[in-house]
């Protein structure tokens, strides 16, 4: 079955509500429901961008860090009172920046990017938190849901998210731009020789990612009237882990979008899901290390008996 | 493995070697108290843990793995360990034995994965990073933790051996353990062989899943180990205990020149990379810098010298590219 | 070449063993030399303890201390007493210490106390044969009372709250719900903690919480946030959801972080301390110890501006929790 990953990552996700609709119906209120999808668009957007890296056959974990230079870069300059339409391209352009810089050393000097992403994450967030010393950046009132109401806000924000998926995931699929990501991570050798070139592939993903991160920052920076210097911890492990739950294979070269998205929104679930089933958080990880393990395990039993 | 690039790893240990003796000298001269006796024993006991878990890393490393769960299973182990003594009333040493047990079989758990189910151990490890660090949060309710341990054992952590810290005749011992196994048995030579190319490993004859097997179980016992040495050192167990250490112990191992693809690298250079990393973090504080300082710079310096590897090979690919013929003339068969 | 590596290695190790006399703790104040004194706060980066070190700042200047601040970035337990390890061979004169984890931080701070270095902690305390007296600003005790009563007041004595900690495993935070409860069963039983989550210390974070705890709980009418990121964070869930007056929000945290949600009447209650008190206090204390005008034992202690301050056994107390409302708020700047 050519999707029998994505589809069993949804058939999960279909399971876990069902039961949760069986045994804790108050989870689907509808506003609350609308908080927590618009909290997790910044992280979709991501995990489009880490989708992308991982089938490039890289990978990034420098991106917590990326969010939170960005989110504080976007709420010092909203402070300063500039308009957003000036604020989020800027955020974006930083994002990129910084992409770049894990692609020119990627990319241009052919380090792995484990470690090169590894170093720069632990340098920009160690200079972040020299500069900032924890301390919040207040927002002008304008900013907040982009001037808009709340509940326009939140639509918008989850609309942003959505719409990015679909015109990401179609353009890997039909564009030539698309098919090279897929190329350079099958196989970078055959992607060169047939014509592809690798190098500035994997530089411009890379650049992308920084990109795509800045533009969630932003969506992030625009739902509170503060900036926390700490956004985005731990988003590192959360996109790469709903990426690889949904199919993205970590050695390049296959999945798609739509598997990352149903991968993010069953490890999102798991937290709403254990406080409206009363459950004690201390089970949180754990749960979610099984999540993960259960998901390549049984990939593994798969293959395995595909080849025997 | 070629000539050039076992002189290039040589090279890379020199200038690694050049810049820790460099460091040393920096911090000697700016910080008062930084060459006392005192102050390396401090730097030896701050960096047995981590020094202990790089060293494990870089085999695992060596064969084109890596075990992002070192850490997580540190705290695990220690609140096992903790539990063990407290609650079931074992005394340190069986309490510590059982811990080993208790690793082995984790890392005996990422071995399996890794091993038979051949899965890629970013994803397995990472999986088990969460999965071990959440069983120590459930196990303790995130709230437990265990003090209160008899002195003779946290003389471990703590006190003076003979006239060096107590914990350095364990860690000297697993170096030396560690580096024979991986430069001296043909284990070693397996495990580079493994890392060149496991397919041609196993053509070679080589049982490459049982090599792999043992050095992500050996993993599991090193963790054990330095949960138990954590745990004296700090007189406490706690599920948080270790975290983030596995970044700590990659940067090592790559610092040293061990690469991360696998195939290539060497004990010592670990060996070097901890130091290098220990004695920056260290002497900064005696330089009155603050402390993220020491975490730029630790990333700096892991980006130059793994650009340091590179930079050499590009000149030479540049030289050689302006004598190479033109594209269009038909290439000549030179064997 | 490994050979000369092998030498190199063991003449770096030789020259260090012959370096600099090993003359490690602190040297008592000596004439004309300059008093250090470090300050440890749980975690560097952390807008409470700067604004705590703004206070010892002040102080340090006015008695011509040398100041020396540094803390953890990460959440390693071990990381306190690696750095307390480092000021012993650095020699300072005193450590003044809000402690983490309070038996581990301990083997630390009793060997400084070995080596000769006066030792006081403040904030969160450690064992108490760690240390000389500890800078009380608010017993655990106190901040667990204090906070139980205002939800109390606020949900008038009945109904549910939840809680939104940093981590299930940081100490004082355990420390503090221990007192909540015992406050709770034995003042106002007919209140009920439905639920526990922790935020990371992530103000994103305990948004999502406090958006899925109400959620999960219909009946819930106020949610107790004890971290300080955790307090703007529900408070700003509490708006989203259109719960404001249904829900209360109380908890600890900085005024200027929660300024905007105490105005708009969405927290009621923002508990803390005069951090900046603290700090100096701290200092002032620390000093007095090193030169010896504070003894074990004393009963008072006269911190200059701040007064006469009375020490209770140990404690040297600054006061108790202090509740910032809508009519207070504005008069604080951090």
């Amino acid at each position: 079955m050519k999707y029998f990953r994505e589809i069993s990552v949804a058939l999960a996700l279909m399971a876990l509500l069902v039961a949760l609709a069986m045994v804790a119906p108050a989870f689907y209120q509808p506003q609350p429901l609308l908080s927590l999808a618009t909290r997790e668009a910044p992280t979709l957007i991501v995990a489009c961008g880490m989708a992308l890296v991982i089938i490039c056959r890289q990978i990034d974990i420098s991106v917590a860090s990326q969010f939170a230079i960005c989110s504080v870069c976007a709420g010092l300059l909203a402070a300063m009172k500039l308009p957003l339409i000036v604020v989020l391209p800027a955020s974006i352009c930083i994002g990129a920046v910084l992409g770049s810089i894990n692609g020119a050393l990627i990319a241009g000097l052919g380090l792995p990017s484990i470690v090169v992403t590894l170093a720069t994450m632990v340098t920009w967030r160690e200079a972040l938190r020299w500069q900032r010393q924890g301390e919040f950046v207040n927002l002008p009132d304008n900013v907040q849901w982009f001037g808009l109401s709340q509940a326009s806000g939140q639509w918008t924000i989850i609309a942003i998210a959505l719409a990015l998926l679909v015109i990401l995931a179609i353009c890997l699929k039909r564009l030539a731009a698309g098919r090279f990501v897929y190329a350079v991570g099958s196989d970078a050798e055959a992607a060169r020789l047939a014509g592809i070139p690798p190098q500035r592939v994997t530089f411009l993903t890379f650049a992308f990612m920084g990109a795509l991160v800045g533009l969630a920052a932003m969506m992030n920076v625009v739902q509170s009237p503060q900036v926390d210097p700490k956004s985005g911890t731990g988003i590192e492990l959360k996109t790469i882990a709903a990426v690889v739950v949904g199919g993205v294979a970590i050695s390049g070269g296959r999945g798609n979008l739509w598997g990352a998205f149903a991968g993010l929104l069953l490890l999102a679930c798991v937290s709403p899901a254990l406080t409206h089933l009363h459950v004690e958080s201390y089970w949180e990880k754990a749960i979610q290390g099984m999540i993960i393990l259960l998901a390549v395990v049984a990939d593994g039993i798969r293959t395995r008996r595909g080849n025997t | 493995m070629n000539k050039f690039l076992r002189s290039n790893l040589a090279k890379h240990e020199a200038i690694l070697l050049a810049v820790v003796i460099g460091e040393w000298f920096y911090f000697n001269s700016v910080g008062a108290h930084f060459g006392s006796l005192d102050n390396t024993f401090d730097i030896i006991r701050h960096s047995v843990e981590i020094g202990l878990l790089a060293l494990v890393m870089t085999p695992i490393i060596l064969t084109g793995g890596i075990d992002l769960s070192v850490g997580s299973l540190l705290g695990l182990c220690a609140i096992l360990f903790g539990k063990l003594w407290r609650d079931a009333g074992l005394s340190p040493v069986t309490a510590g034995i059982c811990t080993i047990g208790i690793g082995a079989l984790a890392g005996g758990l990422n071995a399996t994965l890794i091993t038979w189910l051949r899965l890629p151990p970013l994803i397995v490890t990472l999986g088990t990073y969460s999965l071990f660090r959440g069983l120590a949060e459930a196990i303790t309710h995130g709230v437990d933790t265990f003090t209160g341990f008899p002195s003779s054992f946290l003389f471990l952590g703590q006190e003076r051996f003979w006239g060096i810290p107590a914990q350095a005749p364990i860690f000297i011992a697993v170096t030396v353990a560690v580096w024979l196994l991986v430069h001296r048995t043909t284990f070693g030579r397996s495990f580079r062989a493994i890392g060149y190319s496991p397919e041609g490993a196993r053509y070679a004859g080589l049982p490459v899943d049982r090599r792999i097997a043992m050095v992500y179980v050996l993993a599991g016992i090193v963790s054990a180990i330095a949960a138990i040495i954590y745990t004296a050192r700090l007189g406490q167990a706690k599920a948080d205990a270790g975290t983030g250490y596995e970044l700590y112990a990659i940067t090592a191992v790559v610092l040293g020149g061990t690469s991360i693809f696998g195939g290539i690298g060497t004990v010592h250079g670990t060996l070097l990379g901890v130091a290098a990393i220990a004695v920056l973090s260290n002497g900064l504080v005696h330089a009155r810098q603050p402390r993220e300082v020491a975490g730029m710079l630790t990333g700096l310096l892991l980006i130059l010298a793994l650009s340091s590897s590179v930079v050499p090979k590009i000149f030479a690919r540049l030289r050689s590219r302006r004598h190479t013929a033109p594209p269009n003339v038909p290439a000549v068969k030179t064997s | 070449m490994k050979t000369l590596f092998a030498i190199l290695i063991a003449a770096t190790l030789i020259v260090t063993g012959c370096n600099k006399s090993s003359d490690s703790g602190s040297t008592s104040n000596a004439k004309g030399k300059k008093v250090t004194i470090a300050l440890l706060p749980k975690s560097k980066g952390n807008a409470y303890f700067i604004s705590c070190k703004n206070g010892a700042d002040k102080a340090a200047k006015e008695l011509g201390v040398d100041l020396v601040f540094d803390g953890p970035t990460d959440p390693d337990p071990a990381k306190q007493n690696e750095i307390i390890e480092n000021w012993i061979t650095l020699g300072v004169d005193g450590i003044a210490a809000a402690c983490e984890n309070k038996e581990g931080i301990s083997t630390a701070l009793r060997k400084a106390k070995q080596k000769g270095i006066k030792v006081i902690t403040y904030d969160a305390d450690a064992l108490p044969d760690a240390r000389d007296f500890f800078v009380n600003q608010a017993t655990p005790e106190g901040i667990g009372f204090t906070l139980m009563d205002e939800a109390a007041r606020l949900c008038n004595e009945q109904g549910e709250f939840a809680i939104i900690t940093a981590s299930l495993t940081a100490a004082n935070m355990i420390e503090w719900q221990k007192y909540i409860e015992q406050r709770r069963s034995e003042k106002y039983p007919n209140m009920k903690m439905v639920a526990l989550r922790p935020c990371d210390d992530l103000k994103d974070k305990a948004q999502s919480e406090a958006t899925s705890l109400m959620s999960a709980n219909p009946n819930l009418k106020l949610i107790m946030a004890i971290c300080s990121p955790a307090v703007p964070g529900a408070a700003e869930a509490v708006k989203q959801a259109g719960k404001v007056g249904q829900v209360k929000v109380i908890g600890l945290g900085l005024p200027s972080e929660n300024r905007r949600y105490v105005k708009e009447g969405v927290t009621d209650s923002v508990i803390l301390w005069k951090t900046e008190d603290l700090g100096y206090l701290t200092i002032r204390a620390a000093k007095a110890l090193v030169d010896g005008d504070l003894k074990p034992g004393a009963t008072s202690f006269n911190a200059g501006p701040l007064g006469t301050i009375e020490i209770k056994g140990d404690n040297i107390l600054l006061g108790k929790p202090f509740i910032f409302n809508k009519e207070n708020i504005d008069q604080f700047n951090f």
